[in-house]
């Protein structure tokens, strides 16, 4: 059981990275007051843990890092959070993000950007990256994030830490701010495996309030495994191409050697969709993110901007000043390719490619194939401010994560290595609500694999 | 696939988002270079039978709702949260005289 | 009016569904309360909330399609039609467009000018309505109730009507469908001329 100060001060000394939005007076009282009404029977009693502030929490605002709902108090809170606080957690005040999840180095927040915990000139990775540097800093053994196209995995990465991403339809998304409806997931960072699917477990299941939430039980944690005997691992060829990082490449198949030693059979695989997979991702999330995000008007709740001599100018000021540039680039984006004549040129297209990359996945899942293992992102954490230009460049680093989101299935990152100093993640990819099985193969690999050294 | 300043203006229009006068060039560079980007889908061809395979994850059919008066709670009323609200209604201004 | 031109007026029947709760989430649809105290995140359209649909409303629209004559479609699909107005909280209206509820049915009534017509309906489909905005209560400014938000709706495209006439025939018999959930105040009904516009949207349950 965690005192409640001391989870607060470790927060406050993390102060530097600029993760956390709860004020530190603010995150103090309300931590003591929780620890004071936490039932001992829980299953995480006294756990901290820290909530993206695209999730709402009825402690504390809830912001999505944007100006458009600046000192927003939620008068409900998500699903995953009701069921934290019952299995006695402690909600550890509400983390730095992109804004509306749209971004994937937690630059884009209007709230400042999020310093990587180990290198101050880098980025954490995003959108979830203040969850992610906390975590890696030490500051939490967990905190929750949400995926959309690589969200928790890609930071996950960057900060040595693990990130998994349930099933579409596993964690109800009632109270998650949605940015891509179809595509969105509640996920969690852990400093293990253990602490990250313990989590995970407590916030699945079925939920009335989310009817693209499956009807099923919590998710049940499997033991950890002798060996991973039986198991059939395959290699997607197209996510281990000629111009990976070498050194990537090193930590990868130093992971895999692991895998054999486990008793796992490894085989190379193909998932031929997948260079499709980007521009899929680019036509659908915005997409749906510009109808997501029509609700931010001014009209119910956050703050009006200035300029609204009538209606227009009320939505077009508030609209214009409260989103920033990524989230206003991504709705034109979005509006362009559902307007009337490109439809069906983009929309249409993107929806008809998503269906032949899950496709690709059934295909070798049909085949005997139990996990796909993949290297998480191309690279480490890069520099701030080194693909603020080039929005495009910022895409690509989503590049080994978005297939999971489109297809639906489940993936988690670990810590397999270190390059330069810095963290790399490895990807296990398993098969829609078999979460159990990839769990396993991740406990066992974690006991073994050398996540601080060099590739 | 080229993104003119109008079709920047006119999706704004459509989003109900403003756009400054010297950011316009800038849009619509970047929005030019994602559409082009993106537009590597239509090197596949298109489905000639009519009928589009597509692919949402999620339950196959929806789950229904029992029809109960049972709302799902709200901690406090639109007054707490609204940035303008009066007389128990949400205030905006009205609609421009020359739309 | 110039010779050779037809008035062709195109019916498009609002009526709604009398069940106790809204069509995408529990709050009561019951008449005449307090401006937004029939409100909950779904219908207030608050971040992070989700539509989960009515049975009972989609069994009365059924109902209403079947008496119609319509086909009822085992599948169709829920779709959003995106606009930007004070009483539409989300920004769009989730109602339906490629694949609607029932399609092709037949209303007959007796038109004054024509005798025995059987108009065709066109298709008939699920949607949720919007808030009320009231222009003249405040000045220089407009309120917004949202108690009506979310209430469902079915929307009947019916055949052309010839002749105004008709088309207060035609309206008269929608008024017979029996579409109430039970005796007492009427369901009410709204008809528009004309067709609305609107870009598509993305087509997922929420």
């Amino acid at each position: 059981m965690s005192d409640a100060k001391a989870v607060a001060d470790r927060l406050v000394k993390s102060k530097r990275l600029n993760a956390l939005l709860t004020p530190s007076k603010e995150l103090r009282s309300a931590l003591t007051a929780q620890a004071a009404a936490a039932r001992p029977t829980g299953v995480l009693y006294g756990m901290p843990v820290a909530v993206k502030d695209n999730i709402c929490t009825l402690e504390f605002t809830t912001t999505c890092g944007s100006r458009i709902l600046e000192g927003y108090r939620s008068p409900y809170e998500a699903t995953a959070v009701t069921k934290l606080k019952a299995a006695g957690a402690l909600i550890a005040g509400k983390t730095n993000c992109d804004e509306f999840a749209m971004g994937s180095s937690t630059e884009h927040s209007a709230y400042g950007r999020v310093v990587h915990p180990l290198d101050k000139t880098r980025v954490p990775g995003g959108s979830s990256g203040g969850s992610a540097a906390l975590v890696g800093a030490g500051a939490l053994p967990a905190a929750l994030g949400s995926e959309t196209g690589g969200s928790v995995r890609q930071p996950a990465s960057f900060c040595g830490v693990v990130g998994i991403k349930p099933t579409y339809g596993r964690v109800s998304r009632y109270g998650l701010v949605a940015f891509g409806s179809s595509l969105d997931q509640i996920g969690v960072l852990g400093r293990s495996v253990h602490d990250a699917a313990r989590v995970l477990s407590v916030i699945s299941g079925r939920d009335p309030r989310d009817a693209t939430c499956e009807d099923r039980d919590p998710l049940r944690l499997p033991t950890v495994p002798e060996s991973l005997q039986g198991f059939v691992i395959g290699l997607p060829r197209e996510y281990f191409p000629a111009e990976l990082d070498p050194a990537v490449r090193r930590a990868c198949d130093r992971a895999v050697r692991l895998l054999r030693d486990l008793g796992a059979a490894v085989r190379e695989v193909s998932l031929p969709h997948t260079a499709y997979a980007v521009p899929t991702y680019y036509v659908i999330a915005p997409a749906e993110a510009s109808s997501n995000l029509a609700r931010y008007d001014g009209v119910r709740y956050g703050p009006r901007f200035d300029g609204h001599a009538d209606l227009r100018g009320l939505y077009r000021a508030t609209r214009g000043q409260g989103f920033g540039a990524e989230v206003r680039r991504r709705i034109l984006v979005g509006t362009y390719v559902l307007s009337a004549g490109f439809y069906d040129a983009y929309y249409r297209r993107a929806q008809q490619m998503r269906a032949l990359i899950a496709q690709d996945f059934r295909n070798v899942f049909d085949r005997g194939v139990d996990l796909l293992f993949t290297p998480t992102t191309p690279s480490p954490a890069f520099k701030a401010g080194e693909k603020l230009s080039d929005p495009i460049a910022m895409y690509m680093s989503d590049i080994f994560t978005v297939t999971a989101n489109l297809a639906g299935v489940p993936a988690i990152s670990l810590p397999i290595g270190r390059v330069k100093g810095l963290p790399i993640g490895g990807q296990l990819i398993g098969q829609a609500f078999l979460e159990d099985e990839m769990l396993e193969a991740a406990y066992a690999l974690e006991r073994v694999v050398p996540a601080t050294d060099e590739a | 696939m080229s993104v003119s300043r109008d079709d920047v203006l006119r999706i704004a229009q459509l989003a109900e988002l403003d756009v400054e006068e010297d950011a316009l060039p800038d849009v619509a560079e970047q929005m030019s270079r994602i559409l082009d980007y993106v537009a590597q889908l239509s090197a596949m061809p298109a489905s000639t039978n009519g009928t589009v395979k597509t692919f949402v994850p999620g339950p196959d059919a929806i789950r229904f709702r029992p029809d109960e008066v049972a709302p799902w709670p709200l901690a406090f009323g639109p007054a707490a949260f609204a940035p303008a609200f009066k007389e128990g209604f949400f205030v905006v201004p009205k609609l421009g005289q020359f739309e | 009016m110039a010779a050779g031109w037809e008035t062709v007026i195109g019916l498009e029947t609002h009526v709604q569904l009398r069940t106790k709760s809204k069509m995408f989430c529990g709050c009561s649809t019951a008449f005449g309360a307090p401006p937004n105290t029939q409100v909950c995140p779904v219908c207030l359209g608050l971040p992070g909330a989700l539509p989960v649909p009515n049975g009972a409303a989609i069994r009365l629209a059924v109902r209403g399609a079947l008496s119609l004559g319509c086909t009822v479609h085992p599948k169709s699909i829920f779709a959003r039609k995106n606009y930007f107005y004070p009483d539409l909280p989300k920004g769009y209206q989730i109602s339906q467009h490629d694949q609607p509820l029932a399609t092709n049915g037949t209303l007959s009534f007796v038109s004054p000018e024509r005798g025995i017509v059987n108009a065709t309906i066109v298709r008939l489909h699920v949607e949720e309505d919007a808030g009320k905005s009231i222009h003249d209560r405040f000045p220089k400014a407009t309120a917004v109730d949202l108690n009506r938000s979310g209430v469902p709706l079915i929307e009947i495209v019916g055949g052309s009507a010839r002749v105004p006439t008709d088309a207060q025939a035609a309206a008269r018999v929608h008024r017979h469908l029996r579409l109430r959930h039970g005796e007492g105040q009427s369901a009410r009904r709204r008809q528009r001329v004309g067709a609305a516009g609107g870009c598509h949207g993305p087509q997922h349950a929420d």
